[in-house]
């Protein structure tokens, strides 16, 4: 037990024993509890982490037998920098469990989805089908499970005439006003059903995976290289902060630590990427309100940050760089001066049209009090990223775990973390532009201290079976799971994706709204639907 | 108000002046793999090996690349034999047969609206076509518009691996486009499923779905690629001009 | 010649009184077909009954009884009921054909057999109101047609709501009917005890003013109740909804017109207006009824209980007409006096006929699809495609749309209400001013509502699987409804023919013709009318309102709405010159969008989604949105509390239902009827507490003090 530095962490596995027949397993360190925790005591012992320890759920990893059903289910601290694994066996002749949702309501689309790809029953779940899988899947048919082929393609089955989406709205002359999959211009293909009678939306349902590429069963089998192909491009405006978080799962396996230089670089990497992502976000917003100008000045400040990675990077989306073990490539010194220099320029321009906004009230009009998001309702979804910041809950797993170059921060990131309280639009609008600040700092810190030496260390043989990396997307955290055969092949690799988690919780400021602040909520999320679907 | 009207009004021009004149600024374009001549037929082999998409084909003495291919993950750069690395991005190109093209060639010279359906892409190639009607490349000044709906669509942008899901969605928009109609697939998901095929749920490519016109390939393709394409389908710009001098050098 | 309406007239109730005899004998099936025969025909003599009484101008007369201490009861029929007998046979007739396959629909343990008896002796009854001279035989008549009227309303009498409905009916009628007994009865007081109407009228010219108002009020509130007037239009919604189309068409299209009739006939002809206060009264309560009903008819999606509401909207406007009519004449303006009251009677007649119609059309998608929900209708429009567009007429012509009769009198209706600049008391001025806003409101809610009612039916995607196998109406119903459509037609084409008729029949009230004023024959003379000055001929024959005439001897196609000396402001419209222009727009459009798509290849294809599976009817708007605006704008009408959703929720966040609280209390049941209940009810607590079966004196107490109160009057007076 002494394993644990954290005293929660401590606590808790002395209280763990309590619950019932559970057991730490050795994996456990630091900063990691693994407790084999039969299905009995698992919704006792979830809740308990997560309604008295303050944890928040992370994601629900399912290994399909051959011998046995494996569940993870993944918590990470709010309040203490840890992450929890409740190892679950199920008999692969029995794959059912009691489903944890009714008591953690962020488990409920980590639930739908495993039951939809693996065909588990998550016994109490009140809404399970039509999740990931739509309605000409074959019934009965799990992709993920052992034995269906990644590339062989499946027999549509005929829908029935009778199936139609879900309703709750029940009241005399409510309608569904459906929006998608393919709907305005550019934008990604999901659909809404908004729920009304008229004028006031009551309740909006998204139905996604409309775009479902099935990245982590086509991953299974490949050699690790290719996956981290797929790792960077299922997202592509989130390419560092998803292969940093492969890798960093990737180096656990492997016990490599990548030199320090790279970590550097890397950290410069993810924040040029948060950057550009931010200023995309703030111009969908200043367009969803119909702000022309300072939408146009949002899009040369992305388009700057691009052509800044493009001409420093090699790559606009800055793909190619992150590997297991460190970087494939160097950065030059005159490159590094560069996005030093240019990146201070955007930091000073995107202040101006900041504090330029806050005084246009027509502007501002449409965002306060837009699809607030209350600090409770946000820790009850776990919501991430910007959006829980935006809401006064800290999220940021730079802080909360740091990983990588985050992990010598000596409190730069604490001090300057954006936090705002009222959950509005207007709230992450603030926390964006903040962001944008603190990423600049970062970068020059990192710039002017950045160590000299290899920006790779060779990996030797696969040493351990399966670790969680993570990372902070600009979306918010990121979770992938990873597990290896002997020869470097992926045979089980799960992530849990920022925009996943939040958009679960879109809902909840999606409601009883008026039908033309749809657009303006939807660009103040900000999120990315290729990376919910994957 | 008045204040955004001054800063609008005050703001330097920034619009490529592509396709009058060619677009040189760094960082536009990630550039693509080019023919490559090796000293042997071995070397060629070990350079082709690089490549894990098998974008890169060996044959004697030089290795050919297949931009529809390449994922630019530049792993063919970093040994010690490496790829010419060519940073253009006039590779759209005509696909499907000629009667085809030559029947389809003669309706749009001018202007084309254009409508863009995701079928399962990753966020990039989006935000490179959103690209396209942002003051930097501002494709509107071309005559080429964005539009909401297929019924007024010429064009029909698609992006990603046309995934099973996207399938129905996408022959409805198709359907509901009036003819005469193109079809464009952007970036290499939409072309060939590209880190994504071949897959269970994916079909990997458009023109296994519906007719393809014009494919524009590239991970993702930057904004002037697609430019290029849209210019290739009104007959304004030339498909894939010979070799001129290099705009960068390898990253 | 004078004998021929007695004739007609006789014919008419010896039809009646046949059906109903037959009605008992035949089979039950029988009885829908045998309303198609014997109804129609009486109708017809009723209609030539009236027709002969109009052009005639000699009133039909026949006297009945000479009763010991009342005095002659007789049958009077003079033209200004005979425009009532209009309406009555053009709502009837049409009602009596629908009846035939109508029928059908219910059955065989509801009584039809009884229904078809009291349907017959119904329209008897009707007649016979119309027809009486003296105020017995008119209460007489008049409760007969109350309780005959009731059964044909509850025939479906196993369901709570319509029996609940029939008690309403019945309940607020019977009130309405003991105040108008009440006022009555202290007319042939003042007449000393003389009971026929002239008599009254004669009476009445030298009763005190005190005297004068509250006859007024309680003969005015006993016949709101008929009409359908804000606040005692309680009943409308309830019973219009429940009864069978057939009976509701014929209870809209003309039952509610003998409470404008009672109005008329009592408080105007009878009771001559000398102050402009009661016409005020009036004049208000019809802005109100308008407003409201209105509004009520917009938000509700039952196309009955819409229609309902839109009657009080109607009757609502010609109560406003006849209290325009009232003030105006107290005002010693008799020619624009005479004006109001002719478009009173014009919007009435009107009324009868499109809303019949729709009723009727309401009907027939009920008798089609078996529902009346109108967010569970839709495309409709492919299924029934004459009832569709015979529905349509009857919508343009309710929403005041040229050429159709709703807008010659909705436009004659404003016209008179601006010409109300011209009086005297500020205060008259202002109430009309509120008036004409509400009507102005009014007008426009209407159109939205009937778009409403006609995009929710019959266009868009069927909302539920039994409007997905809706078929045709049968040939009968299609007949009765043609018939009103054509009638909405003729009566907005030939308003310029028809308002002089309507002009001629109400001499007993306007003492004085307003035809001149509005249809005024110059276009027709040679060398003009005296009234206008030659220049003012020549401008409107340049802009070309003489064309016409050249080509049809009508009195002139032009509906003008003349000022005076004073203020020449001249306003003319004619649907006739607005048909013509509009079907030659409609000839133009057309062939020159067949000869710019003549060689176009048309695609048809499924309407575009969004890629969706295919578009679900519950993804267009339902009637419920369509309207909701107005309930939003409106919210302090319809509902003053705030109520909350109730969610049905697992585990207190996995929602499974959102339900919304269910329709509000009516405003008048609201703000009237349910603190009368509540008083009244109060009131009989306190009165039982005088039962005290044990105590015996104090019942004898009480005795006494009647007797005494008795005594006492009795010696006063």
């Amino acid at each position: 037990m002494t394993k644990f530095p954290s005293s929660e962490l401590r606590n808790f596995a002395e209280q763990c024993q309590s619950f019932g027949p559970v057991e730490m397993l050795p994996q456990s360190d630091s900063l990691v509890a693994v407790v084999n925790c039969p299905s009995e005591v698992l919704k006792s012992l979830a809740e308990f982490l997560v309604h008295s320890l303050q944890y928040n759920f992370g994601s629900l990893v399912v290994e399909a037998p051959p011998n046995q059903w494996k569940l993870i289910y993944l918590f990470y601290g709010r309040e203490n920098p840890s992450l929890v694994q409740l190892w679950v066996y199920l008999k692969s002749d029995h794959p059912r469990v009691d489903s944890i949702s009714d008591k953690i309501h962020s488990a409920d689309w980590h639930e739908r989805q495993a039951e939809d790809l693996f065909g588990l029953v998550f016994t109490g779940h009140p809404r399970l089908g039509d999740f990931v899988l739509h309605e000409e899947w074959p019934e009965g048919v799990n992709p993920m499970c052992t034995g269906f082929s990644a590339t062989h393609p499946v027999k549509e089955q005929v829908v029935d005439p009778a199936w139609r989406p879900a309703r709750i709205l029940e009241t005399p002359g409510a309608f569904l006003m459906p929006i998608g999959p393919v709907y305005a211009d550019y934008y990604e293909s999901a659909q809404f059903f908004l729920e009304t009678v008229g004028e006031d939306v009551v309740r909006m349902i998204p139905r996604f995976f409309f775009k479902y590429r099935g990245v982590e069963k086509l991953a299974e089998g490949q050699p690790w290289q290719r996956v981290l192909l797929m790792a960077e491009r299922f997202s592509g405006t989130s390419a560092i902060a998803h292969s940093t978080a492969l890798c960093a799962a990737l180096e656990q396996i492997y016990q490599i630590q990548p030199p320090p230089r790279a970590l550097g670089l890397r950290l410069i990497l993810a924040e040029i990427e948060r950057i550009r992502h931010h200023f995309a976000v703030l111009s969908d917003i200043c367009h969803a309100s119909g702000m022309s100008v300072p939408s146009a000045q949002m899009d040369i400040l992305e388009e700057q940050a691009l052509r800044l990675s493009g001409q420093c990077a090699g790559h606009r989306y800055l793909y190619g760089w992150v590997t297991l073990g460190g970087l494939n490539r160097d950065m030059t010194l005159t490159a590094l001066d560069t996005i030093a220099r240019e990146t201070q320029l955007l930091a000073k321009a995107s202040a101006t049209i900041h504090s330029a906004l806050q005084f246009t009230s027509s502007f501002l009009d449409r965002f306060e009090g837009v699809g607030a998001i209350s600090a409770a309702g946000a820790r009850e979804l776990a919501l991430v990223g910007p959006i829980a910041r935006a809401s006064g809950v800290r999220t940021d797993l730079r802080l909360m775990l740091p990983y990588g170059p985050y992990a010598q921060d000596t409190g730069f990131l604490a001090m300057t973390e954006p936090l705002e309280q009222e959950g509005d639009g207007y709230a992450r609008i603030r926390v964006l532009f903040a962001e944008i600040q603190q990423s600049v700092k970062l970068i020059d810190a990192t710039v002017a201290a950045l160590p000299t030496g290899p920006v790779r260390v060779e990996a030797g043989g696969v040493r351990g079976q399966s670790a969680f990396g993570w990372a902070e997307a600009p979306n918010g955290a990121a979770f992938h799971y990873v597990r290896l055969d002997a020869q470097g092949c992926v045979q089980r690799y799960q992530i849990a994706t920022p925009s996943f988690a939040n958009w679960h919780g879109f809902h909840i400021a999606a409601e009883n709204f008026a039908f033309q602040d749809f657009p303006i909520m939807m660009a103040s999320f900000g999120l990315s639907i290729a990376e919910s679907d994957r | 108000m008045f204040g955004w009207f001054v800063k609008g009004a005050t703001s330097r021009v920034r619009t490529t002046r592509y396709p009058a004149h060619d677009e040189t600024a760094p960082g536009v374009t990630p550039g693509r793999p080019v023919e490559t001549t090796c000293d042997n037929e071995l070397l060629a082999i070990g350079l082709a090996a690089t490549c894990p998409t098998g974008a890169i084909k060996p044959a004697a003495f030089k290795t050919t690349a297949d931009i529809s291919r390449c994922v630019h993950c530049m792993a063919c750069t970093r040994g010690e034999n490496t790829m010419s690395w060519q940073a253009d991005y006039r590779w759209a190109k005509w696909v499907g047969d000629n009667a085809r093209r030559a029947a389809r060639h003669r309706p749009f010279r001018k202007s084309l609206h254009i409508r863009v359906v995701d079928t399962g892409s990753c966020d990039a190639v989006l935000s490179e076509i959103k690209q396209l009607v942002k003051p930097y490349y501002n494709m509107h000044r071309l005559g080429f518009f964005i539009t909401p709906t297929p019924r007024h669509a010429d064009v029909l942008m698609v992006a990603g691996p046309v995934t099973s899901q996207m399938r129905l969605a996408l022959l409805k928009t198709y359907a509901a486009m009036p003819e005469p109609k193109w079809v464009m697939a952007v970036g290499n998901c939409a072309i060939s499923g590209c880190v994504f095929a071949p897959s269970f749920i994916a079909n990997g490519s458009v023109a296994g779905v519906i007719p393809l016109d014009v494919q524009v390939p590239g991970c993702p393709p930057p904004p002037l690629a697609i430019l290029h394409g849209l210019l290739l389908l009104t007959g304004r710009e030339a498909e894939m001009p010979p070799v001129d001098q290099p705009l960068g050098g390898t990253p | 010649m004078t004998i021929l309406p007695a004739l007609f007239f006789l014919a008419m109730i010896a039809l009646c009184v046949t059906g109903a005899t037959l009605s008992a004998c035949v089979a039950q099936h029988r009885i829908g077909p045998l309303l198609a025969v014997t109804g129609p025909l009486a109708s017809l003599m009723i209609l030539a009954c009236a027709t002969c009484v109009l052009i005639t101008r000699q009133p039909m007369q026949i006297d009945l009884w000479h009763l010991p201490l009342l005095g002659l009861l007789r049958l009077r029929l003079d033209s200004v009921s005979a425009l009532f007998v209009l309406a009555l046979g053009i709502s009837f007739l049409p009602a009596y054909l629908f009846s035939k396959s109508y029928m059908n629909r219910y059955p065989a343990h509801y009584n039809i057999r009884g229904f078809g008896i009291f349907f017959h002796l119904l329209l008897m009854a009707c007649t016979l109101v119309l027809a009486a001279g003296d105020v017995v035989t008119f209460l007489f008549t008049w409760r007969l047609m109350s309780a005959l009227a009731t059964f044909p309303i509850t025939l479906e009498h196993r369901q709570d709501e319509h029996r609940r409905a029939g008690y309403i009916f019945l309940a607020m009628n019977e009130a309405g009917i003991i105040l108008a007994t009440v006022g009555l009865l202290l007319m042939t007081a003042w007449a000393a005890g003389h009971i026929g109407f002239a008599a009254l009228h004669q009476a009445m010219e030298h009763i005190p003013d005190g005297w004068r108002w509250a006859i007024f009020l309680i003969i005015f509130a006993g016949f709101s109740v008929k009409a359908g007037l804000v606040p005692v239009s309680s009943w409308l919604p309830r019973a219009h909804p429940v009864a069978p189309a057939n009976m509701s068409a014929v209870l809209s299209g003309c039952m509610l017109n003998f409470g404008i009739y009672g109005i008329i006939r009592f408080d105007a002809i009878i009771m001559a207006p000398i102050t402009a206060g009661p016409g005020l009264v009036v004049l208000a309560i019809g802005g109100l009824s308008a407003l409201l009903g209105i509004l009520y008819a917009t938000t509700d999606n039952d196309l009955k209980r819409m229609l309902a509401h839109s009657s009080i909207e109607n009757l609502g406007i010609v109560a406003v007409d006849v209290g325009a009519g009232m003030v105006f004449d107290a005002y010693h303006m008799p020619t624009i006096a005479a004006i109001a009251w002719v478009v009173a009677i014009y919007q009435m007649i009107n009324h009868s006929a499109y809303k019949t119609l729709l009723f009727l059309g309401a009907g027939a998608i009920d008798h089609g699809t078996g529902t009346r929900d109108m967010n569970r209708l839709g495309g409709l429009l492919k299924r029934m495609p004459v009832t569709a567009v015979l529905f349509l007429v009857g919508a343009l012509a309710i929403s005041a749309m040229p050429p159709f009769n709703g807008f010659v009198s909705e436009w004659l209706t404003l016209q008179t209400i601006l010409r109300s600049t011209e009086l005297a008391s500020r205060f008259s001025r202002v109430v009309f001013a509120l008036c004409g806003a509400s009507l102005a409101l009014t007008a426009a809610l209407s159109v939205t509502c009937f778009v409403k009612t006609f995009a929710m039916s019959f266009l868009g995607l069927p909302r539920s699987d039994t409007v997905r196998t809706a078929m045709e109406s049968p040939p009968s119903m299609r007949l009765a409804m043609g018939i009103l459509a054509v009638g909405c037609i003729a009566l907005g084409l030939g308003a310029t023919w028809m308002v002089p008729l309507v002009d001629r029949a109400m001499t007993p009230l306007t003492h004085q013709l307003a035809a001149n004023a509005l249809v005024p024959p110059f276009f027709t003379l040679q060398h003009g009318n005296a009234q206008f000055s030659r220049g003012f001929l020549t401008s409107f024959g340049k802009i070309g309102a003489d064309v016409g005439s050249a080509v049809i001897p009508a009195r002139s196609l032009v509906v003008l709405h003349q000022g005076q000396a004073a203020n020449p402001v001249v306003y003319a419209m004619s649907t006739f010159y607005i048909a013509a222009v509009l079907i030659g727009i409609m000839l133009i459009v057309y062939l020159l969008v067949r000869l710019t798509t003549r060689r176009r290849v048309v695609r048809v294809g499924e309407p575009w989604a969004g890629g969706l599976r295919r578009l679900w009817p519950d993804m267009s708007y339902s009637a419920t949105g369509f309207s909701n605006p107005v309930r939003v704008i409106f919210k302090s009408i319809f509902s003053p509390a705030q109520r909350e959703d109730s969610q049905v929720a697992v585990a207190g966040h996995f929602r499974t239902a959102i339900r919304k609280p269910p329709r509000d209390t009516y405003i008048v049941d609201r703000l009237f009827l349910l603190p009368l209940v509540a008083g009244v009810k109060l009131l009989a607590g306190l009165m039982a507490r005088l039962h005290r079966p044990a105590v015996v004196n104090a019942y004898a107490a009480w005795v006494f003090i009647v007797l005494l109160f008795v005594l006492v009057m009795n010696r006063l007076f």
